[in-house]
C-alpha cells in the first residue's frame, strides 16, 4: 500500500513535470515579475563587469597615487579614489567580478564534490551510505569559518583558485545531504529498478537517469548557495582575511568602512559596494526563491 | 504582489539613506574648510604657498605649530574633577605598582597616583626637582640619593630609604615575577649574588640613614641618569611581611594600591574606571583638581567621546585622525615629537641561537650596499608624509630622532629622493637588465626577486607598502610582498625574528620601533641584540656602539660626537633606513588648565585645573 501511494505521487508529479524540468523552470520567473527583473539585474551587471574588466587593467587601476588621495567623485575618478589614490570605480568593478567569480568557483567546485558524494552515498547506500554520511557529520561539526581563516592565513600561494579550493573544501556538506536524501528516494523507484534489471551499468543509471532527475533541485540549491558563498567572501575580505588590496573584492571596498573616518566622511568608498552587494545578494535570492517554487507543484504560480 | 511592495520599501529605505549620508558628508565638508582658514594662521609663509599648489582637500600640518603645554583660556575654579580617557581595546590588567606592572594601560593610571622619586629634564637627564635628589662620586659609580622630608605615602608613613631599598630587593628577589628585573639591576654590586640567593642582601646598595641611600654600579656610564636607576620605592610597612611571589597578585596592589603621587586611589571597576580623589599631603603641595576619573575608551570612539565630553583627554590618539577632526570646537591639541620611527631593514644574516649574537653572511642577497642605498635613494618619504600623514609624519633622516634634541644629528640630511641616482648606483653596481623584463637581475644574471614583508593594521599599511613596490620599480627593482599580502603583527616580528628563528624567505621588511629614554641604540642595533632584525654587525659598529657608553662620554660633547659618527656610519652602510619620523597628539578639553605631554615641560599633576565643572562639548 505504502509503496503505491508514493508511486501514485511521483506519476502525477511526474505527468505536470512533463513538459520538462527547464521551461517549468523557466515558466515560473517569467510569471514572478520581481524574479524577472531580478534576473536581469543580474544579468546585466555580470555583463556590465565582466565586460568592462577586459578593458580594465588590474595593475594600473590598484596602483598607489600620492597626489589623489581621498578624492570625492569628479570628471576624473567617477567615484572618486580611496586613502591610496586609488579609483573606486576601477575597484568596483574588478572587485565585483572577483567576489563573483570567487562565488561562482566556490559554488562549482562545492556543488560538484556535493553532488557526487551526496549522489554515489544515495544510490548505493549501506555502508558506503553510512561512510560518507559520517564524513559528512564530521565536516559539518567542524567550526567552519575559523578553519578557513586558518588556513587563509598559512596558505603561502594565494590566488583567486586557492581562495576558492580553501572555502570549497568546508561547504560541500549541505548539497551532499540534500542529494543523497534526494537520491534514497529515487533508486526505490520502478525505473531505476527496471534500468538495473535491463543491465545498465550503476554509473550509467546515476549519471544518465537520476541526476537529470535531480536536475531542478540541483540548480534551486546552487542558485541559493551562490548568493550564501559571496556573502561568505565579502565577510572574509571585511574581517581582513580576504584577498590583499591589491586585488581588490567587495568585501575589502567595504572594509574600508571600519574607519570611522572614512565611515563618516568619505561614502563614496564604501557606499557603492555596500549597494552592489545587496542587489546582488537579492537578486540572486528572488531568482532563486522563484526557481524553488516552481520545484514544488503546490507552490508554483505558472 | 506582497514581494513586489517590499522591494519598493526597501528601495526608498536606499534612497534614504543616501540622501541622510550626502547630507552628513556635506556637512563635514563646511567644517573642513573652516579648518583650513585657522589652520593656516598659524603655518609659516612657505607652507601656505605650498598649500595653494595643492589641493584643497589635503592640508599640511607640522608638530612644529604643537605646544607640549595647554594655553589656558579663562579662570580655573577651585577643584573639579578630570576625566581621563585610557584608549584601549581591551580592559586594562590593574596591577597598580610600579615595582610590578607589566602594561601600558597600567602606566597610565599609575601615573596619576604614584611617582619616580627623581624627575628628568627634557634630554631625559634626571634633575634634582624631583622627591629625591642625587649627587655623584667622583668616580662615577657611587650615586647617593636624598628624600624630601614631606614625601608620605597615601597613609601619611613618610617615604624612606628602606623602601627605596625593599624595592631593589624585591625585584632582585629569585621568586619576583613581574618583567623589571634586568641589565639596570644587574649593574648595582652585590645584585646578582643576591638573586642567585648567595647573599642575604646587596652589598652595593646602604641606607646612610631614614632618608639617605646609596647605591654602588658596577659600571659607569651615562646611560645611568638617563633613565637606568630604579626610582620607584616600594612600602614596606605595607609588603615587608608579604612573601614576594604573592606581592603582585596582592590586594594591596590590585585593589587598594598605594603611591605617593598627587590623587589617591579611592575605588577601582577592574577592568574599566578608576576612580581618584586628591592627596592633600602630597609633597608639592596640594593638588587644584578635586579628583580624577580614568577610564577604558575603546579606540573607535575615540573621537565622540572628546567631542560629547565624555572625556577631557586621551592616553593617545591616532594621527591620520587629526586633519578630519582639527576643527573640533572644544579640544585643544597638544603635540610633540615621538620616540619612536618607521624604518625599512634588510635581512643582512641570521641569529645565532646558541651564543646569543648575530651572525652576518657577507652572500645575503641584501648584501651589496650599493643596492641598499639605491632602495633608500628610491623612495620620496617627504611626499608620502605629506600625503599619507598630511605632515605630521615627515622624512626621517637619521636612526635618532630628534624626540632626542640632543642627539639627533640635525646637520646630516641622510640620502635624500634620488631616483636618478639610483639607477646609477645600481648599474654601477652590476644590477642591469640582461634579458630585457623591464627589471634588473643581478651581477650574475640572475633573477632578482626581493621579498618584502609588511605588517596589516597600520591605518596606511597596504597603500603605504604598495607605494614603496612601485617607487622600486621605477627603478626597475623587482620586489613582491612577502607571500603577496600583508603579515599580521606576530606573525610579522616571528617571521622577521623576534624569536631568533628568520624566515630566509624575508629578504627586506618595513617595521617600527621606538628608542628608550636612553638614546643607547644597542638594545636595536648591537651586536647581541636580538631585536637587531637587520643581523648587520660591524668591528666599527661595536666600537662607536661601545664609545657611546664609556665613562668618556659622559662628557655631553664626546658622546654627541660618538653617536654623530654612528648616525653617518649607519647611512654609509645602510643595514636598515629610516623612513619617517612621527608626531603624537593628544586632544585636551578648553577646560582643562595647565595640561601637558612629554617630559622636561616643568609642570605636574598637582598643578592641573579646569575653569567649569562639566567638560565643554563641541558645537
Amino acid at each position: 500500500m505504502e509503496m503505491n501511494k508514493v508511486n501514485a505521487d511521483v506519476q502525477a508529479s511526474d505527468q505536470v513535470r512533463s513538459p520538462s524540468g527547464f521551461s517549468i523552470l523557466w515558466r515560473e520567473i517569467v510569471r514572478d515579475k520581481v524574479a524577472l527583473i531580478s534576473l536581469i539585474l543580474l544579468i546585466l551587471t555580470c555583463m556590465f563587469v565582466y565586460g568592462i574588466s577586459l578593458f580594465l587593467d588590474q595593475g594600473e587601476i590598484v596602483k598607489v597615487d600620492l597626489f589623489a588621495i581621498h578624492e570625492p567623485p569628479n570628471d576624473q575618478f567617477i567615484l572618486g579614489t580611496d586613502y591610496g589614490g586609488r579609483d573606486v570605480f576601477g575597484q568596483l568593478i574588478i572587485g565585483t567580478r572577483n567576489s563573483l567569480s570567487i562565488g561562482i568557483l566556490v559554488t562549482l567546485i562545492s556543488g560538484t564534490v556535493g553532488i557526487l558524494l551526496g549522489l554515489i552515498s544515495g544510490y548505493f547506500g549501506g555502508h558506503i551510505d553510512n561512510a560518507a554520511m559520517r564524513l559528512v557529520d564530521f565536516f559539518m561539526v567542524l567550526p567552519t569559518l575559523m578553519i578557513v581563516i586558518v588556513f587563509v592565513t598559512i596558505v603561502s600561494d594565494y590566488s583567486i583558485w586557492s581562495f576558492s579550493l580553501i572555502m570549497s573544501a568546508f561547504l560541500w556538506m549541505g548539497i551532499a545531504r540534500l542529494i543523497r536524501s534526494k537520491a534514497l528516494q529515487e533508486r526505490e523507484l520502478d525505473y531505476v529498478q527496471a534500468s538495473k534489471t535491463l543491465g545498465s551499468s550503476n554509473f550509467k543509471i546515476m549519471f544518465a537517469q537520476v541526476l537529470p532527475n535531480l536536475s531542478s533541485i540541483i540548480i534551486v540549491t546552487m542558485t541559493l548557495n551562490l548568493a550564501a558563498n559571496i556573502g561568505i567572501e565579502s565577510g572574509l575580505s571585511f574581517l581582513g582575511f580576504g584577498f590583499p588590496e591589491s586585488t581588490p573584492s567587495l568585501g575589502t571596498l567595504i572594509s574600508y568602512a571600519r574607519n570611522p573616518q572614512t565611515l563618516e566622511f568619505r561614502w563614496w568608498i564604501w557606499l557603492p559596494a555596500a549597494i552592489l552587494i545587496l542587489i546582488l545578494m537579492l537578486a540572486i535570492n528572488n531568482v532563486g526563491q522563484a526557481l524553488k517554487r516552481a520545484t514544488d507543484a503546490r507552490q508554483r504560480r505558472g | 504582489m506582497g514581494k513586489t511592495k517590499l522591494m519598493k520599501a526597501l528601495l526608498a529605505l536606499m534612497l534614504v539613506l543616501l540622501v541622510a549620508l550626502a547630507a552628513c558628508s556635506g556637512d563635514s565638508d563646511d567644517g573642513q574648510s573652516e579648518g583650513t582658514d585657522s589652520g593656516s594662521d598659524s603655518g609659516d609663509s612657505a607652507e601656505a604657498d605650498d598649500e595653494g599648489e595643492s589641493d584643497s582637500e589635503s592640508e599640511l600640518y607640522s608638530i612644529d605649530d604643537f605646544n607640549q603645554i595647554k594655553t589656558n583660556e579663562g579662570e580655573a575654579i577651585d577643584g573639579g574633577t578630570l576625566t581621563f580617557g585610557l584608549v584601549s581595546d581591551t580592559a586594562f590588567e590593574g596591577t597598580l605598582n610600579w615595582n610590578f606592572y607589566s602594561g601600558d594601560p597600567d602606566a597610565q593610571i599609575l601615573d596619576w597616583f604614584d611617582e619616580a622619586l627623581l624627575t628628568w629634564d627634557e634630554n631625559y637627564v634626571y634633575t634634582n626637582d624631583g622627591a629625591a635628589t642625587y649627587e655623584i662620586s667622583e668616580d662615577g659609580h657611587v650615586f647617593t640619593f636624598t628624600i624630601g622630608d614631606n614625601v608620605n605615602w597615601h597613609d601619611g608613613e613618610p617615604v624612606t630609604a628602606e623602601d627605596w631599598l625593599f624595592a631593589h630587593e624585591v625585584i632582585g628577589h629569585p621568586d619576583y615575577d613581574g618583567p623589571r628585573y634586568g641589565s639596570d639591576f644587574t649593574n648595582i654590586e652585590g645584585m646578582e649574588e643576591y638573586h642567585a640567593g648567595e647573599a642575604d642582601t646587596i652589598s652595593g646598595i646602604k641606607v646612610i640613614d631614614d632618608k639617605t641611600l646609596e647605591i654602588t654600579y658596577i659600571q659607569a656610564t651615562p646611560s645611568l641618569v638617563t633613565g637606568s636607576i630604579w626610582t620607584y620605592p616600594l612600602a614596606k610597612h605595607i609588603f615587608g611581611d608579604m612573601e614576594v611571589a604573592e606581592m603582585s597578585a596582592s590586594p594591596e596592589v590590585r585593589e587598594n594600591p598605594i603611591g605617593f603621587g598627587p590623587f589617591k586611589v579611592e575605588s577601582i571597576v577592574p577592568g574599566e574606571s578608576v576612580t581618584m580623589v586628591k592627596n592633600e599631603d602630597y609633597w608639592r603641595g596640594e593638588p587644584n583638581l578635586d579628583g580624577v576619573t580614568v577610564k577604558v575608551i575603546n579606540p573607535n570612539v575615540v573621537v565622540q567621546e572628546l567631542e560629547s565630553g565624555g572625556v577631557d583627554t586621551v592616553s593617545a590618539f591616532q594621527v591620520d585622525q587629526y586633519p578630519d577632526n582639527a576643527d573640533m570646537s572644544n579640544v585643544e591639541y597638544l603635540g610633540r615629537i615621538d620616540r619612536s620611527y618607521s624604518y625599512i631593514g634588510f635581512k643582512l644574516g641570521t641569529w645565532d641561537k646558541e651564543n646569543g649574537e648575530v651572525v652576518t653572511d657577507p652572500e645575503a642577497k641584501m648584501a651589496d650596499v650599493n643596492l641598499r642605498k639605491a632602495m633608500w635613494h628610491a623612495v620620496d618619504n617627504t611626499t608620502v608624509g605629506e600625503r599619507f600623514y598630511n605632515g605630521l609624519r615627515w622624512n626621517a633622516t637619521t636612526l635618532i630622532p630628534p624626540s632626542h634634541p640632543e642627539f639627533h644629528d640635525d646637520s646630516n640630511a641622510g640620502v635624500s629622493y634620488d631616483p636618478e641616482a639610483a639607477k646609477q648606483l645600481l648599474d654601477e653596481a652590476g644590477y642591469v637588465d640582461v634579458d630585457g623584463d623591464n627589471f634588473r637581475e643581478n651581477p650574475d644574471g640572475e633573477e632578482l626577486v626581493i621579498n618584502f614583508a609588511s605588517m596589516s593594521g597600520g591605518e596606511v599599511a597596504e597603500p603605504l607598502a604598495q607605494y614603496y613596490i612601485q617607487a622600486w620599480e621605477q627603478v626597475g627593482l623587482n620586489v613582491q610582498l612577502l607571500d603577496g599580502r600583508l603579515q599580521e603583527f606576530n606573525s610579522f616580528y616571528d617571521r622577521v625574528g623576534q624569536n631568533g628563528d628568520d624566515d630566509p624567505a624575508v629578504d627586506i621588511y618595513s617595521a617600527a620601533w621606538g628608542v628608550g629614554i636612553d638614546v643607547d641604540p644597542r638594545g636595536l642595533y648591537g651586536r647581541d641584540a636580538i631585536f637587531n632584525f637587520s643581523r648587520y654587525s660591524s668591528d666599527k659598529n661595536d666600537e662607536l656602539l661601545a664609545a657611546g657608553v664609556s665613562e668618556d662620554a659622559f662628557e655631553l660633547e664626546n658622546r654627541q660626537k660618538v653617536y654623530n659618527e654612528w648616525q653617518q656610519f649607519m647611512i654609509d652602510e645602510v643595514p636598515v633606513f629610516p623612513t619617517l619620523y612621527r608626531s603624537e597628539l593628544v586632544p585636551v578639553n578648553n577646560r582643562v588648565h595647565n595640561y601637558y605631554i612629554g617630559d622636561g615641560t616643568n609642570m605636574y599633576r598637582y598643578d592641573i585645573a579646569v575653569t567649569q565643572e562639566e567638560p565643554i562639548v563641541a558645537e
